[in-house]
């Protein structure tokens, strides 16, 4: 028994060592469904939201082949704007986030509520390119953004028609059966937003809102030049998080810094958060990085933490040596105790049997079992004959 | 027999109930008046806002200043010099500067006859084409050479045509802008716009350039060229058809929130925000609205669903020019934004001041319960015409000569005994009665035709003559009436009943098209509901015939001249006008509706029933 127990001491230990290395292996691709609900040259703001997050998105390293970009208008080329070509989301103007190099995959008419379910659900038609589908398994981490105008348990689309809180819930959880996800994290901004997220029952959603039932989410500042008002506070302030303290895709920062950072007396509404559908609860969800949802996986751990780097190397070699070492030894006290008692090893885990191959024995009496062969088959031909003889006088 | 009467049978005949409707009716008038009277108290009236979401008013930087003050300088000074010329002359003048601005001009010539006069001039108009816009739509700026009250429009027009060659240098409209300088204030914009949605009567012209559906037109009208301090915005359009709220309230909310210039209504040069100032507000919108005259050049376009306004700088104050351009550079910018016609906010309201106003839900019941006084009545009427005269049952019992009979109703378990004669129907007599309300409702064709048909230099004689007849009329009618048909009591009955259910009925129905007109008439033809003939009380008589008299539709109209001091003829040569030009209706609603109940009525006073005490003989 002591000497399984010793077997399994590497990997405990390398799981302690490297906790958060090992959490966020756990996914291996990264994607974002960005989504603006609001048509019309007075939502600007709308549109302004889902493209800086579009852009914030792609600093961090999701590739535009894992972006769901979906955008109900054209504000560039709307004819009011005096700034033809081009979509700010502040009033500084100083990043044109319409840009040279954006990938916008619904537009238009094309956003609409069953589209978009039918996107998360992959319930598309064999004609659906690959670039309008979200083709995400079940090691996928996904960021849904959505922004526009709604209400208690609903989301406007377009002034047409609307999304329903159970509409989403139940798109998740197809979602969460079809494993086309690991974890979610859903945001959304509009007024009443907490209440869309309310209905969710499926597991490994962290989801956050702007504000609380009955009341309104507010748009940050407008650009006199514009004419319209550009961004909305709640996605401001989580730009302004993102482009201050998320700086790079090597970032430490975790949801709990993200959330933590809101401030109710700049958002001017409650934002909310929900960690109870996630395992390990409030607990295990501050932990996570904020690039595990907005960045792209990482499969080389870059040793970013200049500091302290040499330590951490001659640390992992001094492991690995310790490793080795207790490895040999165990090796040499199995070889001991399998010349003491060979059935011993039957009591093995689940995991120790699963290594070993099948031993296939030798078989001695083969020509045995050709003779029983040979009589089985002449048996059958002939209750075959037999057959077709009583069948031919009739 | 006696299964046949109902209980509802016997309550009719109830003389408590019998008495109610009257006083059921006076109570309804005291409430409508005591209604309107409570409107302009905070708990009744709002405060105004923005309903549509795409105006987003005052939210853009305006840059109309610096060089274009020059520019307007140098038109102004160019208007100038064309006072007092020929109509072709300043529009030969005025097409120059617009195609020097670049854009496409045209014009139209009109020539309306109203009142055995000519009025004819040529309306000239700019198309600036929305450069990345798709031509579907359109705004309009208009400036009318002269005003209202005739004057010079320098500063307007030098205005529109400094911020025609401002907004073409900007490339973010999305609807055309139309730029109009009519000849003048009361028929080119309406030949205008009639020939804009080619409904045009002979003699005007079709437009040769024509744009997309127009969304909104604001008038400016600033004929001095002096500084000024607020601007009055006039927003009364023909028949008391009102401009969606929301227009005004955004230019009421560019002005003063973003510009920080007041904005007045109805001539309350002065508000004070008191209970006074709010009613007197409000009941010279009523007035306005229920005259349904053209208030401004904007009065024509709102028939055709095209919200519009007219900007009157007033006052002395340090407010120039180029602030009065950036209020409508905003508003035009307001106007850009929108996706659909202006529908989110009021069409019918009542406005106590520029930021408060009560909408249709709220001032409505006022002009209703005024009406439904009539109604009240007319189906009194109609039930009293059916019971026997109330004498005589009293007299039979009086004398005691003969027991009235008695009859057995049976209903349920319970029987009672009463008098047959409570249980008997009269029947109605209502040829007379009907040829008598309707003929009097036909007649008003006649005052109707001649004061639309007469020429202005006999106007005011025909009116007098006009006069005179009418308070001839009525005894006249009423003579030959009781010497060849000799009417009963009950058909003078089923008479009034008639013309107060048609009175009723018409001013509830006007009640949710001309708010304003239908009180108002209401409230003058309410004594109407009380009149009847007063046999043998001729001190009553000749009150209340001296009563109608005084609101009598030709009294009240020499009232209302001699009260502001207007000339009838002016006056009357302005409703012809207003009858021929802009399709003005508030005369068939007094010569067809309001006169021919008046005509009843004094026939009432004057009448002699037949049969009044003749029951007691036989």
């Amino acid at each position: 028994m002591k000497l399984f127990n010793l077997l399994r001491l590497p990997a405990v230990l390398a799981v302690m060592l490297a906790a958060p290395v090992a959490v966020t292996a756990e996914h291996t691709s990264n994607w974002a469904v960005l989504v603006s609900t609001s048509r019309f040259w007075f939502n600007y703001r709308h549109l302004a939201n889902v493209l800086s997050l579009y852009r914030t998105v792609k600093r961090l390293g999701i590739p535009d082949s894992q972006i769901i970009l979906m955008l109900p208008d054209d504000m560039a080329c709307n004819p009011r704007n005096a700034f033809p070509g081009t979509v700010y989301s502040n009033a500084d103007r100083a990043v044109d986030l319409y840009g040279d190099n954006i990938e916008v995959d619904y537009r238009g008419y094309e956003v609409t509520v069953e589209n978009f379910i039918r996107l998360l659900t992959d319930r598309v038609g064999e004609e659906m390119p690959r670039s309008k589908r979200l083709l995400t398994d079940d090691r996928s981490n996904i960021l849904v953004y959505m922004t526009g105008h709604g209400g208690n348990e609903f989301l406007k689309f377009q002034d047409a028609e609307e999304i329903s809180a159970f509409d989403l819930a139940d798109a998740f959880e197809q979602m969460w059966e079809k494993k086309r996800y690991h974890e979610l994290l859903f945001m959304i901004d509009t007024c009443q937003a907490n209440t869309m997220y309310s209905k969710f029952y499926s597991p490994n959603i962290i989801a956050t809102g702007s504000s609380e039932i009955d009341q309104s989410s507010y748009s940050h500042h407008a650009d006199n030049d514009v004419g319209v008002a550009v961004i909305d506070r709640y996605t401001y302030y989580n730009l302004d998080f993102l482009e201050t303290q998320v700086r790079e895709p090597s970032s430490k920062q975790t949801l709990a810094d993200l959330f933590d950072s809101y401030d109710e007396s700049k958002i001017h509404s409650h934002p909310g958060v929900r960690w109870d559908l996630f395992p390990g609860g409030e607990q295990a969800g501050r932990e996570r990085l904020v690039m595990d949802f907005f960045g792209n996986v990482q499969n080389v751990e870059v040793d970013s933490t200049a500091g302290n780097a040499t330590e951490f190397e001659e640390d992992l070699l001094a492991l690995g040596k310790k490793i080795a070492e207790i490895r040999e030894r165990a090796e040499r006290q199995e070889a001991d105790e399998r010349n003491a008692s060979l059935p011993e090893p039957l009591h093995s885990t689940h995991t120790t049997r699963k290594l070993r191959a099948t031993k296939v024995e030798a078989d001695n009496r083969s020509w045995g079992k050709t003779a029983v062969g040979v009589l089985a088959l002449s048996g059958c031909s002939l209750v075959w004959w037999l057959g077709s003889q009583m069948d031919s006088p009739a | 027999m006696s299964g046949l009467l109902s209980s509802g049978a016997l309550l009719r005949r109830d003389p408590r109930l019998l008495k109610v409707p009257p006083y059921l009716s006076f109570l309804c008038i005291v409430i409508g008046v005591a209604w309107l009277l409570v409107l302009p108290l905070d708990n009744y009236s709002r405060k105004t806002y923005i309903s549509e979401n795409a105006l987003l008013p005052g939210q853009v930087h305006t840059y109309f200043a610096g060089s274009d003050q020059n520019v307007f300088r140098g038109y102004k000074k160019e208007v100038d010099a064309l006072e007092g010329k020929g109509n072709t002359e300043v529009n030969d003048k005025l097409e120059e500067f617009f195609k020097a601005s670049g854009l496409k001009v045209a014009r139209q010539k009109y020539e309306y006859k109203s009142a055995g006069e000519t009025y004819s001039g040529e309306n000239i108009y700019a198309i600036l084409h929305a450069p990345r816009g798709d031509a579907e739509e359109a705004i309009v700026l208009v400036g009318a050479w002269t005003n209202v009250e005739g004057e010079l429009n320098k500063s307007g027009v030098a205005l529109v045509l400094t911020l025609a060659r401002y907004f073409k240098r900007w490339s973010l409209w999305s609807k055309d802008i139309i730029f109009l300088i009519t000849a003048d204030s009361r028929a080119g914009p309406q030949a205008w716009v009639d020939a804009y949605h080619d409904t045009h009567q002979k003699g005007i012209q079709s437009l040769p350039v024509k744009s997309g559906a127009l969304q909104g037109a604001v008038v400016i009208d600033y004929p001095f060229d002096h500084r000024f301090e607020s601007i009055h915005i006039v927003y009364d359009g023909i028949n008391g058809q009102l401009p969606n709220l929301d227009l005004l309230n955004t230019v009421v909310a560019i002005a003063s929130g973003q510009m920080g210039i007041g904005a007045s209504l109805q001539k309350m040069w002065r508000h004070t925000d008191t209970y006074k100032d709010r009613l007197t507000t409000m009941l010279r919108g009523m007035l306005n609205q229920g005259l349904g005259h053209a208030s401004g050049p904007h009065s024509s376009f709102i028939p055709y669903h095209v919200d519009a306004i007219t900007l009157q700088p007033y006052g002395e104050g340090w407010q120039d020019e180029m602030a009065m351009g950036r209020v409508i550079e905003s508003t035009f910018r307001s106007l850009n934004n929108l996706l659909e016609h202006l529908h989110q906010s009021f069409f019918f309201y009542l406005l106590m001041q520029s930021s408060r106003f009560v909408s249709i839900g709220t001032y409505l019941p006022s002009a209703m319960l005024v009406a439904i006084n009539f109604t009240i009545m007319a189906i009194f009427l109609w039930v009293k015409s059916a019971s026997p005269p109330a004498t005589a049952g009293k007299v039979a019992s009086a004398t005691g000569e003969k027991s009235a009979p008695l009859m057995l109703v049976q209903e349920g378990d319970a029987k009672a005994l009463v008098p047959e004669i409570f249980a008997e129907e009269k029947e109605r007599d209502f040829f007379l009665p009907l040829a008598v309300v309707v003929g009097s409702h036909f007649l008003g064709v006649l005052p109707l035709y001649l004061f639309n048909h007469t020429p202005e230099i006999m106007l005011p004689a025909v009116f007098f003559i006009f006069a005179v007849m009418n308070f001839v009329f009525p005894f006249l009618a009423s003579t030959v009436l009781t010497r060849s048909f000799a009417p009963t009591s009950q058909q003078y009955q089923l008479i009034k009943a008639f013309s107060l259910l048609f009175l009723g009925m018409f001013l509830s129905t006007l009640a949710t098209l001309n708010f304003s007109l239908a009180f108002l008439v209401g409230l003058l033809s309410a004594p109407l509901t009380y009149i009847r003939s007063y046999p043998g009380r001729p001190i009553t008589t000749v009150f209340f015939i001296g009563l109608l008299s005084l609101l009598a539709p030709t009294t009240v109209f020499l009232a209302g001249t001699t009260y502001w001091n207007l000339g009838i003829g002016e006056v009357l040569k302005e409703a012809a006008f207003g009858w021929d030009v802009w399709g003005m209706n508030t005369q068939v609603v007094v010569w067809c509706v309001w006169w021919p109940a008046w005509v009843v009525g004094m026939i009432q006073l004057a009448g002699k029933p037949k049969d009044e005490g003749g029951s007691i003989k036989i």
